[in-house]
């Protein structure tokens, strides 16, 4: 398996979101062994909209790589709007530990839910790239 | 009275005020990951010719100690520093920034650190912050 490498594309350097989430997503792979294998299968672009920070960005996935662009960059598979703050809770899902999928027991998990229900939520392509979903999940996850 | 921001009499009050929250204590109560720093950084024209901080000794929902400090080197081996302009760091105190929020937006800056840590921990930096807004301050511009 190759090293896994998360970079920050030319001219995202301005973009705190992004900063953070390479930050956090290498934090994470440092951490687990589990979250390097998720990784290494991710392929795929997932757009993130901050609905109340008027930033967006883009995450580029091809097996093992990941780099983060400012802005919608190509089309992308799933497209997660939300609040800063929805964001930041999905880090926070609580994951079962058989399967690692979205754990709707779980306090922030079904505070998620009602976020979605609410429209402070919105997953676009969730359907057709179920897989890439649930994996960002995992690998974002900190609990 | 009021305790100038920042000085050591606002970081001992601010200590006083972590340990009468609460919510603080039931939502620190697993951290054991050692101490954060808050950094306000130099401005001269602010008459801050270098950095100053606090370095908060946060243990199991307690703040064990707070130590006002002068210059990054004061800081160095600090587990987490998180680094801001005095004017952001009013924000936070006065309630306006969230401080994870602020991180998101790049107006604080997390610049030793997890991250995966503070964002599980997210509710005890958010009572930190409770507790600042509970200091009475006053900020001379």
């Amino acid at each position: 398996m190759t090293q896994p490498s998360v970079t920050l594309a030319p001219g995202s350097e301005d973009n705190a979101l992004a900063g953070m989430l390479a930050t956090l997503v290498r934090q994470n792979l440092d951490d687990s062994a589990e979250k390097v294998a998720v990784f290494a299968k991710m392929w795929g672009r997932v757009a993130i909209v901050a609905t109340d920070l008027d930033t967006s960005l883009t995450l580029r996935f091809e097996r093992g790589t990941l780099r983060l662009f400012d802005g919608i960059v190509g089309i992308p598979d799933v497209t997660v709007r939300a609040t800063s703050e929805a964001i930041l809770q999905l880090s926070l899902v609580e994951l079962e530990p058989r399967f690692g999928l979205p754990d709707p027991r779980g306090e922030n998990a079904r505070r998620m839910i009602r976020a979605s229900l609410h429209g402070e939520v919105q997953v676009f392509g969730l359907f057709p790239h179920l897989p890439l979903v649930l994996r960002l999940t995992r690998l974002m996850a900190v609990p | 009275m009021a305790h100038r921001f920042p000085s050591e009499e606002w970081t001992a009050a601010f200590k006083d005020a972590v340990n009468d929250n609460a919510a603080y204590r039931k939502a620190g109560a697993a951290w054991t990951h050692g101490a954060v720093a808050m950094v306000i950084a130099a401005d001269p024209a602010l008459g801050l010719e270098e950095p100053v901080g606090m370095i908060l000794d946060v243990h199991g929902g307690q703040c064990r100690g707070a130590e006002y400090v002068r210059g990054m080197d004061a800081v160095a081996g600090v587990p987490f520093v998180i680094v801001a302009p005095r004017a952001r760091w009013r924000e936070v105190i006065e309630g306006k920034l969230d401080p994870i929020k602020g991180m998101m937006e790049g107006k604080l800056k997390l610049t030793v650190g997890h991250l995966p840590t503070m964002i599980r921990y997210v509710e005890s930096s958010r009572q930190l912050v409770v507790s600042a807004a509970n200091v009475p301050t006053e900020f001379v511009e």
